[in-house]
């Protein structure tokens, strides 16, 4: 520890370059958001075939288009925060496979194929029982697409506050928080009462677990890191980054398990729309914020 | 083979030498640096003195940046050197997430991540880089770390206090230091107060890039 030692010596930086700015901005935040939902839809499709299969009718296809869409606005994201977009293809031609960055594009184009190959199947063949067969496959494959980004940031090693597993298991939390979320606002009428607060329980229990790891490493995560005590003093305190942080855990976690509790004692389906809708917004804002804080320390 | 780099603090007095050399050599943009020498003051006036860090690429033999480049731009060459072909480059900027030692930067033309290379192309040609040329009292020693008889290798058997920066991050850096201190080495040592930086008015560089 050498902050401590900063009184005592003084040492302050009289000649240097100044910091570079944040790389990975707002644009990463859609990818790993959009990437959220895209996923969880899947997710809880595949919930939703296992719970009650009768509900998927009017489900099937709108659910898989807006996770289809929800993909491609993080592949989107993904291709405009290249410096060089246009060497995308580079990722297929030279793949380098201890990157986590080559195997999330070959894992979340090889997913977006087979959604496009689902879609194809219920739109235009009505064939569901393939449709099924294969959710069962694009479910697997959602799960390395889901975690691939906690390991660009477990390998992004000068950035000390992303860890694994703890990221991974943020990730998982993201998609279920988000894919619930998404179709219980999707699922409207189609969902039965009993269905809709099955997802809710999912929204709620996402909540809670993401909101006690985010808590554990706000109180203990200073304690056996240097570079992880400066990080969270960003969102320590007032500052601009401290209320972001507190807004995306009120406004993706505390709120939305609030609501839930409330919704399930009134059988409300506003309430729970409501719920859900804030825990989508919300989570924008504390993936941005867990993203943005480790890159205003200076490295060198 | 397997080159290194060491400074001697004791000798560096800063004069940015191998700052200028090596902006010239490798045509190094503006705003952007693959050699720096970074300035602190330790001290309370009248008990104050200065301390000099040149900062560069570290060449580790467990690269961060290698092991995140999708495309392999970032690779070893058989010297050791960790080099970048800005043809296959991406823009990614996952080597710039992982580097520990903040030395990777976008090339605000190219539009590519660029780094030191130890002047890997003056290498090749039996050259030494451009900072070891350039630098007037020989505190860079630049050599093979494999030959126990090199001037590198023969600084690090001699001197007890070799150091290199963040050990914790199980990098294995190829660039040492001799004379260093905490100040010296870990950026959290020390305080960064607007306005007395070298660009008074600027207290974020750009990125180089499009967004």
């Amino acid at each position: 520890m050498v902050h401590e030692t900063l009184a005592a010596t003084n040492a302050v930086v009289t000649l240097d370059v100044a910091i570079p700015d944040i790389f990975w901005g707002w644009y990463v935040t859609m990818n790993m958001w959009a990437k959220s939902i895209g996923t969880g839809l899947v997710f809880m499709l595949f919930l939703l075939l296992r719970k009650n299969p009768d509900e998927m009718k009017g489900l099937r296809t709108s659910t898989l288009i807006v996770s289809f869409i929800f993909m491609n606005i993080f592949l989107l994201f993904t291709l405009a925060d290249l410096h060089q977009p246009f060497r995308m293809w580079h990722i297929f031609f030279y793949p380098h496979w201890t990157s986590a960055i080559t195997v999330g594009a070959w894992m979340a184009s090889i997913f977006v194929a087979l959604e496009s190959l689902m879609i194809v199947i219920i739109f235009f063949k009505k064939d569901t029982a393939t449709y099924d067969k294969l959710l069962f496959w694009i479910t697997l494959l959602a799960i390395p697409v889901t975690l691939y980004t906690a390991g660009i940031m477990a390998e992004a090693t000068a950035r000390e506050l992303w860890q694994m597993p703890t990221e991974a298991v943020q990730m998982i939390l993201a998609a279920t928080l988000s894919g619930s979320a998404a179709i219980i606002l999707l699922g409207g009428s189609k969902l039965s009462d009993e269905t809709k607060q099955f997802f809710g329980a999912i929204l709620g229990l996402s909540a809670l677990m993401a909101f006690i790891i985010y808590m554990s490493e706000y109180i203990f995560g200073a304690m056996k890191s240097e570079e992880v005590a400066a990080i969270l003093h960003y969102v320590k305190g007032d500052g601009e980054y401290a209320t972001m942080f507190w807004v995306g855990q009120w406004v993706a976690y505390i709120l939305p398990m609030l609501l839930i509790a409330l919704a399930r004692v009134s059988k409300s389906s506003a309430i729970l729309n409501l719920a859900a809708i804030l825990a989508i917004a919300g989570l924008w804002v504390v993936k941005h914020i867990w993203l943005i804080i480790p890159q205003l320390l200076p490295l060198s | 083979m397997q080159l290194g780099f060491l400074v001697d603090l004791h000798l560096c007095m800063g004069c940015k030498g191998c700052e200028i050399a090596c902006k010239v050599e490798n045509e190094v943009p503006l705003s952007t640096w693959r050699l720096r020498v970074k300035y602190v003051d330790v001290g309370t006036y009248p008990e104050t003195k200065r301390t000099f860090t040149p900062l560069r690429c570290n060449h580790c033999e467990n690269a961060p940046c290698e092991r995140i480049c999708p495309v392999s731009a970032l690779h070893y060459l058989e010297n050791g050197i960790v080099n970048i072909d800005k043809e296959r480059c991406i823009g990614c900027a996952g080597c710039v997430m992982a580097c520990p030692y903040g030395a990777i930067y976008i090339d605000p033309e190219t539009q590519t991540a660029d780094k030191c290379t130890y002047c890997a192309h003056r290498i090749a040609s039996s050259m030494m880089p451009a900072c070891v040329v350039a630098c007037p009292v020989e505190a860079n020693i630049f050599g093979d770390l494999d030959d126990p008889t090199s001037n590198i290798s023969r600084y690090i058997q001699d001197n007890r206090d070799v150091q290199v920066r963040k050990p914790e991050k199980g990098t294995n850096p190829h660039h040492y230091y001799v004379g260093a201190s905490q100040v010296n080495l870990n950026p959290l040592a020390s305080k960064r107060e607007k306005g007395y930086s070298l660009f008074n008015n600027i207290t974020k560089l750009p990125l180089g890039g499009h967004h």
